[in-house]
């Protein structure tokens, strides 16, 4: 037996997926190979299969991970990438394959790109990077004991960069916690900052780059 | 990719990975170089509707035609639509995302009749005429609108909004009708001149030929076919289930749908000939499907999909005839690759012990027994041919194998009820719970729960009961009534459908034209979903009769005599009418038939397949 780390993204129609779909969809892939993946013993056996982190529904992923464990060690790498991008779907693709050097535990955080843009040319820009500067932009989280804490998302925003800017357009990275012990969900980010137009009215992605460790380098 | 009308509702509403397309082996074509376009509707949830085998089959069917495309479509949830109606987006079909308005024809599936008010709300969500007499003359005006499924038996109720119905198995008819619409799109034809030809289609009935005539009392004179259309059109079968198309992948969805996994049918119609079922005289004759060619098959398909369990279908799976044959084949391959094999509907008077150990190798379900009935006379009356003692037995095995649950079945409302078998229903959970005591192996400190659903009679058309009244709501609630007061064990639970909505499908089952009006009514006062129990808005519809002046006691609560010119009485089922009073009459009697293995009834539908019926071992002509 053999651990392995895929790297995938979950782009376009994809980003639909929810996380507990995904699993599904990936453990289906998998049948679908001859990937010689490792079942668990007992009395239900079941692939043993762990994501890094969920993507929040809406929001892609170009470099997310999975860990596996394979039967055969002696099963090629660039085969498990050939085969699963063989049988795949729509805005999944695998992109490379390595040993796990850090535990997905170790994710602290994301780096994301947001793009914001007004469907009716409304001037956006300026509301929104109002709100930036503003330095409150609260949110509301449900906590593990079911109690709602507010939060300001301004606190934990870090690096935030213009990268695109128009009147009705906006294009910015940053990056906010993402992990085991706290995760701000960068779709109640784009919430907070749209909040004075209708949802209508608004296009917008989110894009998540990067999965980071506590440190700020890449997660490997 | 997705329109970016679309794309800017789909983060508002739930699960949009209902609405995006995209799934595994869904079928993208070049829209400029197919020359039919068709729209498959299933006038229910994603959820729902994905699990219905007939939508794979002729998916996979038209689009194994390289000029022919085929498209899914399901009813949008009601926070869908609602951002879809104040967005302006029209209904779309999932695989282009283009406005059913570009199909050359949208056809819906009618599975049952609760799903009616359904299929007005997609036509207009798409911008459709509702009727058809609104969609105007030529054949670009507006998609063809077309129907088939089980509620075609009786198309009547639908026949101002569908331009055609398909009555019968699509599998060929389907590529009949979009040749010839093919054929007549390109010369430009009217609406008109293609129904007409379309009516010359085996299975195909177009309503708009004809014409109906009522008796002062409402109910039907007679039925007049205009233009070359026939007085009745024969419901159309494949002969050869080995050699008609099955698909040999299925679209694999995201969302997790209701069936979700390999399903594999393996023979069409039911030797057992219970009497209230439709499905059990509707898909005759008896047509099996060889153990060589659905092992082939499945496994073609569970290796497209990865799915991880392969269930098979029919009305009564145990009576395959090669059943033991069946499983060992599937088997042989299924458990290297961890696939698990269910097997559904299967009767409890030929579960036996071979077969009990066979499915212990896969994963264990719940036990479950369509009972039907409390006392032995009512089964007979019924033709359910099983005892109390084989019920019995049965459970006396399961829980000598460790089940500690039984799931039973019942109706209550049949023909010729009386209070004692509404009682006797209470009576048969009871003996097994102490079928369960008097194990003496039983595990210890387990309890056994004995749980019964409780539903309620519908006469459907195309049985021996067709001419039935259903009992009033009254009656049968005081029949529920009457068995929550008997029940002294808390092992029982009873669990009663709403009778609401049964009295609907009554009224809607053996319904004539005059009930279209209701439906557009209901569905212009909001009712849609009428299965769902939280979107069912029976006061809507009662308005509705009222307002059309329609009595629902008429279609409901009414015997039919034998002579009466029934709805769908120019709808041939196969199955003759003298067979279904000959069946009605013993009935009456408590006389039960045998079914079809021991002796043909001679109900007439084998004459749909040249005399050919699976259920005897020589083909006999009638």
């Amino acid at each position: 037996m053999r651990s392995v780390r895929i790297w995938f993204t979950k782009k376009d129609t994809a980003k639909y997926i929810s996380h507990l779909d995904l699993t599904r969809c990936l453990i289906r892939a998998f049948r679908r190979t001859d990937i010689p993946l490792w079942y668990t013993e007992g009395f239900n056996p079941h692939p043993h299969l762990v994501f890094g982190l969920s993507l929040p529904l809406g929001v892609e992923g170009e470099n997310e991970i999975l860990d596996i464990r394979l039967d055969d060690e002696s099963y090629p790498d660039e085969r498990v990438i050939s085969e699963l991008n063989r049988v795949t779907v729509p805005g999944i693709e695998f992109l490379k394959i390595d040993a796990p050097f850090q535990k997905p535990l170790f994710i602290t955080s994301g780096l994301y790109e947001m793009t914001i843009s007004s469907n009716n040319d409304e001037n956006i820009r300026n509301t929104i990077l109002e709100k930036i500067n503003s330095y409150n932009i609260v949110i509301h989280k449900k906590t593990k004991k079911g109690e709602i804490k507010e939060i300001n998302v301004s606190e934990h925003l870090t690096e935030l960069e213009v990268l695109k800017e128009s009147d009705s357009e906006l294009q910015f990275s940053f990056i906010l916690p993402a992990g085991n012990d706290f995760t701000i969900n960068p779709i109640q980010f784009k919430d907070a900052l749209i909040s004075d137009f209708s949802p209508e009215n608004i296009s917008w992605s989110i894009v998540r780059k990067k999965l980071l460790v506590k440190d700020g380098t890449e997660f490997r | 990719m997705l329109h970016k009308k679309i794309e800017s509702i789909l983060p508002l509403v739930q699960k949009p990975a209902r609405y995006t397309g995209g799934e595994l082996n869904s079928v993208v074509k070049d829209k400029n170089n197919v020359d039919i376009r068709f729209a498959f509707c299933f006038p229910d949830t994603y959820e729902i509707g994905m699990s219905h085998l007939g939508l794979k089959i002729l998916y996979g069917l038209i689009n194994s035609k390289e000029n022919y495309w085929c498209e899914r479509v399901f009813a949008p949830d009601n926070d869908m639509e609602e951002a879809m109606r104040k967005n302006n987006i029209p209904l779309f079909g999932l695989e282009s995302h283009d406005s059913l308005k570009d199909f050359d024809a949208v056809g819906f599936t009618l599975q049952y009749e609760l799903s009616f008010s359904n299929v007005l709300n997609m036509l207009d969500l798409a911008g459709i005429p509702i009727k058809s007499e609104d969609r105007g003359d030529s054949l670009s005006d507006n998609p063809i609108i077309v129907a088939g499924g089980p509620c075609v038996v009786n198309p009547e109720p639908l026949a101002d909004f569908i331009d055609c119905f398909q009555i019968g198995e699509g599998e060929e008819m389907m590529i009949d009708f979009l040749d010839l619409l093919n054929e007549y799109k390109k010369k430009n034809a009217s609406r008109k001149e293609f129904l007409i030809a379309a009516s010359q289609i085996e299975g195909i009935y177009v309503p708009s030929l004809y014409i109906v005539d009522y008796n002062e009392d409402g109910t039907i004179k007679q039925y007049t076919a205009n233009d070359g259309a026939p007085s009745v059109v024969n419901k159309r079968i494949v002969s050869d289930l080995d050699n008609v198309y099955y698909p040999e992948n299925f679209v694999v969805p995201f969302v997790e749908v209701v069936h979700d996994r390999v399903v594999h049918e393996i023979f069409r119609g039911c030797i057992r000939g219970c009497r209230f079922c439709q499905a059990g005289f509707w898909y005759r004759p008896i047509r099996e499907k060889s153990v060589d060619t659905i092992s082939k098959q499945s496994q073609k398909i569970a290796c497209e999909t990865g799915y991880d369990e392969l269930s098979l279908c029919s009305l009564s799976s145990s009576d395959y005839t090669k059943i033991t044959e069946l499983l060992e084949s599937l088997l042989s391959w299924a458990t290297p690759q961890k696939i698990n094999v269910a097997l559904p509907s299967l009767r409890i008077d030929n579960f036996s012990d071979e077969l009990r150990e066979k499915l212990a190798l896969v994963r264990r379900s719940g036990l479950t027994f369509a009972a039907e009935a409390g006392t032995q006379r009512l089964r007979n009356v019924i033709n359910k041919n099983i005892t109390e003692e084989e019920i019995l037995g049965t459970c006396r095995k399961a829980f000598e194998g460790g089940w500690t649950a039984v799931k039973l079945y019942f109706m209550i409302g049949l023909p010729t009820e009386t209070k004692e078998d509404v009682i006797g229903i209470n009576e048969l959970c009871q003996k097994v719970v102490e079928e369960f005591y008097s194990n003496p192996n039983k595990p210890k400190g387990k309890t056994v729960s004995v749980s019964a659903g409780v539903s309620s009679f519908v006469p459907k058309p195309c049985t021996p009961f067709q001419w039935e009244p259903q009992d009033s709501r009254e009656e049968i609630t005081a029949k529920q009534q009457l068995l929550k007061e008997t029940v002294t064990s808390k092992k029982i639970t009873f669990r009663f459908h709403t009778t609401d909505q049964i009295f609907l499908e009554a009224i809607f089952a053996r319904g004539d034209r005059k009930l279209c009006k209701v439906i557009e009514t209901a569905w212009k006062n909001g009712c849609t979903f009428d299965s769902w129990d939280d979107k069912f808005k029976y006061d809507v519809w009662m308005e509705a009769f009222n307002e059309c002046g329609i009595d629902t006691a008429f279609y409901a609560n009414r015997r039919r005599s034998y002579d009466e010119v029934l709805p769908w009485d120019h709808i041939n089922s196969g199955i003759s009418k003298e067979f279904l009073i000959k069946e009605n009459e013993k009935a009456k009697k408590a006389e039960t038939s045998m079914h079809c293995r021991e002796q043909c009834n001679a109900c007439g539908s084998n004459k749909l397949n040249g005399g050919k019926c699976d259920a005897l071992s020589k083909n006999m002509v009638h």
